[in-house]
Formats: structure tokens, C-alpha cells, sequence
């Protein structure tokens, strides 16, 4: 009776890692650049140096605001961290029309002037792609990737009760054994990290929790607002007085919310009605200072400057929650934990990868005809190479567009992240045009040797290459171009292992080469 | 049953399938709701705690009905199960919300 529930679930585990893995391995690979999204955007914006302090950013951001949106009906800034330099400001224009949103927003220096050379989207785009994804209406793009994370979680489950030996096993890391190599690998990445495999995937449905399963909330509301009412404090939008009163000045306010929270750092602030008699000032704790996510708020009256209150939700479940999506985040972490976090979420991502890998390997070997396997296998096969080895030239061309599009180019936000998809496209299809065991080692080739380029590129384009940046003891740009240098070396190492691999198994005489030539797939 | 001898039917992978995903959700939907009703107007806790409470629970839920689902041995018996825990979380649910309004 347990060898039929084990085989069950083997099934199940084989089919629905299988269905949304491609996806999954995007998700995990972007999500773990995500902990680094700070840096990613630093490197991203070259001409941007040095810290910012919270109090005089939101000053500038202020008088950016008062130039550009006097009269809108919001105003939302979202303060600079301790790891970056810039402050994100969104505005909702007073009129009914609603604008596009590239016209309500400005990424700011620290002084409050809004960046115009080159615009990029940075790291962020690589953090709301894990969940947002992109081209496509965000909201069918956080149910897809919310059922993804559902199968995910039910694979994990699936693959421990599947594994009789996990834990034997997890000692076991034999290369060269064809099958037995991908199987390992795949244990291996996946036991390691299990218990951090398992937080995110919760954690990470926790994060969009009332969007996949409404109901437990719609049971005790009827309205939702009334829900967000208790936890976050929000009271209903105010309509503005119409009577004119310029907003109190946010530098003192700001160190004042700070000083309440014993020198925590303000994270994000949201104006209603600013420059009305009514205006509302809310400011929220940020993120980084603690475990969990949701933290404190104060509110202010926009025109006076004086403290209405504080508020913090408070129970058990939200706690709990707060501190749920504090983990999957990763906000808190300091550099230690934030690079354990990032290698935990690479072998998740490998932990995919294999996984994808595994299903190809364990059916070819099985083919009646290897030379012309059945279409479902060719899918699966030509898909892997498209989901692995071209998001990561993706990732890459990504980082090079920024680096080599016109600084000055119109929509250039936009035509880096095009970037991204017309070289995980261009994969995709050399991917089908290809034989698959080539196509393999081309591809892997082709992301090594971008990945590679970053460096040189970087060097090349602006005064922080590599060498200048280790003698300025600039540390971000010193680990950003290191950590490209080291994925190209192990896409390189890895083209290079699947075409010894398929040149063996040519020459291969031996009856066990059929097994092995499946390991380049 | 048929999962004993290794081959499983088609019928009964669309059946078990129609339990895991579609009917998973219905039932962990409706549970979600008695538990945050039970533990507001049952135990007293406050309306925001006890729908957090549920929601984080319904993750786990569905994904060991999931589990379930493929992992019984019968079919039948997994459905017949499925359907009186779903009858049974309805009335409840239906009684409490006519019983106290929601705010």
C-alpha cells in the first residue's frame, strides 16, 4: 500500500513539476536577482553614486512634486533604503482622464532632481517580473504565477513523500552517471534548501494571499475596504476642502516619524489632497528594519505638520503574516543573510532547472527511436533550452542593453526590457531551428559569452569598470561584475561539459551511450 | 484501487483531477470561510485576526487536499468524502451568516 501511494505521487510530482516548470524556473531565477534588486539598480544607473538620507530625499522629492503636480490629488514617495540612492515618486493627476504611467512618475536623485540619463527600469523590473511577469494585464499575471506556486508547493510535498532516501541521498552528488547526475543534482538543490524551498513557495502565496483566496476575508466583510480599514489604518479618501494651504515642509516630519520608531528609517510616503487645506500625510516604516513587513505607520496633517497618530496592527494571524512576507521578501537581511538568501534561491532555481532536465533525460533513454522522438518529448526538450539557457541570455542582454542603448533614447525604460524578451526569443527559436543536443551547447555558449561581456562592456562604457571600481573600494560594482564572471564560467563549463558529452556518445560504441548522449538534453 | 496494480484509468485521472484542482479549491474555499466565521463569532477573536488566520491556513488545506486527492485509493470514496465535507461546510457556513452579519 505505500509503494502505490509513493508511485501516485511520483506521478503526480513528475507531471505537475513538469506543467508549470517553466514558468517556475523564471520565477525563481528572477525572484533571486530580486534580492539584489537594490544593487542591480545601482549598477544599472552608473551616474548615480553615493547614500541618501530619508529626511533631505523627501525634501527634494517634495519640491520636485510642487513643480511638476502641485494640485494632484496624491502623491506617493517611496524614500531611498539603506542599500540605494534614489526615490521613486507617483503621482494621480487632479483631472478625471487617467494618465499612463510613465507620465506620473520620476525617478529622483537624492538632491530631488529627476534622473533623465538613461532611464532604466533596474533591478525592480527583474522583481516585479517574478510576479507581475510582463506584456500581459498584471492581474492574469499574479493568477498564473499564484497557480504556479500552488503546484510548486504541491511538488515539494509530492517529492519528499516520492524520495524514500532523501536524506541518504542528499550525500550523493555522482557527475559523469548520465540520469543518475541529473537525479542527484535535482536531490541535491532540492534537500539542501528544502526548508527554504518551502518558505518561499508559502510565503510567497502568502504575499498575494487575498487575491488567490478572498473568502476568508469576504466571510467577516462585506466590504473590503472595511478589512484594509483595521489592518493598515487607511481611513476613507478624504475630498479635498478646495481651500489652498501649501504643505508643511516633510524633511522635520520625517525625522520626527523616525524618531517614534527609535531611528528607524521611514520608508514610503503617501499625501492625499497635498496643497489643500485637508492634505493627509502617511508615512510607513520601512520594510528593512525589521522581520516583518507590514510595520507602523504615522499620520500627520498635511497642512500643519501636527501628529494625528500612529497606528499598528496588531493579533497574532497578522503578526504572523507580516512576518511571513518579511521572510519571503528578505527585506530585514544584512549581507550575510542577503547573499544566503540569493544562493538558496539559485539552488531553487537549479533545483527547476534539473528537474526540467531530469524529464527529458529519464524518457530518452526509454525512446523506441532516440534518433526521432515522439512530438511531446521534442516540446518538452526544446522548450527547456528556451525556459534555461534563454531567460539567462535574457538576464544578460538586459544588463548589456543598459550599458549599450543611446542614453538618450525615447522609451528607452521599455526598449531595455524588449531587449530582454527579443534575446530569450531569438534562443527560443535557435532552440527549435537546431538540433536539440547542439542547440544545447550553443545556447549555453551564447549565455556564457554574454554574461562574460558584462564586464568588458561595463569597462568600456563607463568609468566603474571592474579595476576602477576594486581600487575605489566600491564593493556593489566589484560583486555585480564578479558575480557575471562566474555565471559565464559556469554556462561556459556547462556548454562545454554537453558538447564532450555529445561527441562521446557519437564516437560511443559502448551500448550505454544512448544514456549518456541524453545528459547534453 | 487501480492504482495498486501500477495503470490507472483515464476516467479516474480526470476524476481525481477534478477533485485536486476545481473541487480542492470549492471545498477549501468553503472551509476558509467557516474557519474565519468560527473563529470570530466562536472564539472571540477579532474579525481581522480570524480572516488572516483562515487565509493562511487555506495554503496548506489545499495543497494536502491536493495531496489527498491523488494519493486515495478510491475514487469513489475520495468523492463521496469531497461531497459531505462540502455539504456539510456549507450548511454550517450558511447558517452562521444568517445567524450574525458581516460588517
Amino acid at each position: 500500500m505505500k509503494d502505490s501511494l509513493r508511485q501516485s505521487m511520483a506521478l503526480f510530482h513528475t507531471w505537475s513539476g513538469l506543467l508549470l516548470g517553466w514558468l517556475l524556473f523564471a520565477m525563481f531565477a528572477t525572484g533571486t536577482a530580486a534580492y539584489f534588486q537594490d544593487e542591480i539598480t545601482r549598477w544599472m544607473q552608473p551616474e548615480v553614486t553615493g547614500d541618501a538620507e530619508p529626511a533631505t530625499a523627501a525634501e527634494g522629492a517634495m519640491r520636485y512634486l510642487n513643480s511638476v503636480a502641485p494640485d494632484a490629488k496624491s502623491w506617493y514617495i517611496s524614500l531611498p533604503n539603506s542599500r540605494s540612492a534614489t526615490t521613486q515618486v507617483y503621482w494621480q493627476p487632479s483631472g478625471e482622464r487617467p494618465a499612463k504611467r510613465v507620465e506620473t512618475s520620476a525617478l529622483l536623485d537624492r538632491g530631488g532632481h529627476a534622473i533623465t540619463s538613461r532611464e532604466t527600469r533596474g533591478g525592480f523590473f527583474l522583481y516585479r517580473f517574478h510576479f507581475d511577469l510582463h506584456y500581459m494585464p498584471v492581474l492574469w499575471a499574479r493568477y498564473l504565477v499564484g497557480v504556479a506556486a500552488m503546484f510548486m508547493l504541491v511538488a515539494i510535498l509530492s517529492g519528499v513523500i516520492t524520495h524514500k532516501k532523501i536524506f541518504a541521498d542528499f550525500f550523493m552528488l555522482r557527475f559523469g552517471k548520465g540520469q543518475r547526475s541529473w537525479l542527484d543534482a535535482h536531490n541535491v538543490t532540492a534537500v539542501l534548501a528544502l526548508p527554504f524551498h518551502l518558505m518561499i513557495t508559502f510565503t510567497g502565496l502568502v504575499t498575494l494571499a487575498s487575491m488567490y483566496m478572498p473568502w476568508g476575508i469576504a466571510a467577516n466583510y462585506a466590504e473590503q475596504t472595511a478589512f484594509s480599514e483595521a489592518v493598515f489604518g487607511r481611513s476613507a479618501e478624504t475630498v479635498p476642502s478646495g481651500r489652498h494651504a501649501p504643505l508643511a515642509d516633510l524633511g522635520p516630519l520625517v525625522r520626527n516619524a523616525s524618531a517614534r520608531w527609535n531611528g528607524e528609517r521611514v520608508g514610503y510616503i503617501s499625501i492625499a489632497n497635498p496643497n489643500d487645506a485637508v492634505a493627509l500625510i502617511e508615512m510607513s516604516r520601512a520594510p528593512e528594519a525589521a522581520f516583518g513587513a507590514r510595520g507602523q505607520t504615522a499620520t500627520f496633517e498635511g497642512a500643519t505638520g501636527r501628529a494625528i497618530g500612529t497606528h499598528q496592527a496588531t493579533g497574532s494571524a497578522l503578526a504572523t503574516e507580516s512576518v511571513m512576507i518579511g521572510l519571503h521578501t528578505g527585506r530585514f537581511a544584512e549581507w550575510g543573510l542577503r547573499w544566503l538568501y540569493f544562493l538558496s534561491g539559485l539552488g531553487g532555481t537549479v533545483m527547476v532547472g534539473s528537474g526540467l532536465v531530469l524529464w527529458t533525460v529519464k524518457r530518452r533513454a526509454r525512446l523506441s527511436d532516440p534518433s526521432c522522438p515522439h512530438l511531446g518529448f521534442r516540446i518538452v526538450e526544446r522548450l527547456n533550452i528556451a525556459a534555461i539557457a534563454g531567460l539567462a541570455t535574457g538576464i544578460a542582454v538586459y544588463f548589456l542593453a543598459n550599458r549599450l542603448l543611446p542614453l538618450e533614447m525615447v522609451d528607452r525604460t521599455e526598449r531595455e526590457i524588449d531587449s530582454l524578451f527579443l534575446a530569450w526569443l531569438g534562443i527560443g527559436l535557435w532552440g527549435i531551428l537546431r538540433p536539440a543536443g547542439r542547440a544545447w551547447t550553443e545556447a549555453l555558449a551564447i549565455a556564457g559569452a554574454c554574461f562574460a561581456a558584462i564586464p568588458l562592456v561595463n569597462a568600456m562604457t563607463t568609468s566603474r569598470g571592474l579595476l576602477p571600481s576594486l581600487l575605489a573600494g566600491d564593493w556593489t560594482f566589484v560583486a555585480f561584475d564578479l558575480v557575471m564572471l562566474v555565471l559565464a564560467a559556469g554556462f561556459l563549463l556547462a556548454a562545454v561539459r554537453s558538447a564532450q558529452l555529445r561527441t562521446k556518445a557519437k564516437d560511443g560504441a559502448k551500448p550505454r551511450g544512448a544514456n549518456r548522449r541524453a545528459t547534453s538534453a | 484501487m487501480t492504482a495498486r496494480n501500477g495503470t490507472i484509468g483515464r476516467g479516474e485521472i480526470v476524476a481525481r483531477l477534478i477533485a485536486a484542482i476545481p473541487a480542492n479549491y470549492l471545498l477549501t474555499s468553503a472551509a476558509t470561510a467557516c474557519i474565519a466565521r468560527l473563529l470570530w463569532r466562536g472564539m472571540g477573536v477579532d474579525p481581522a485576526n480570524a480572516s488572516v488566520a483562515a487565509t493562511l491556513i487555506s495554503f496548506a488545506l489545499f495543497a494536502i487536499l491536493a495531496l489527498v486527492a491523488f494519493g486515495a485509493r478510491s475514487v469513489v470514496r475520495l468523492w463521496l468524502w469531497l461531497a459531505g465535507s462540502g455539504l456539510t461546510l456549507g450548511i454550517t457556513l450558511w447558517f452562521s451568516l444568517s445567524a450574525g452579519a458581516r460588517i
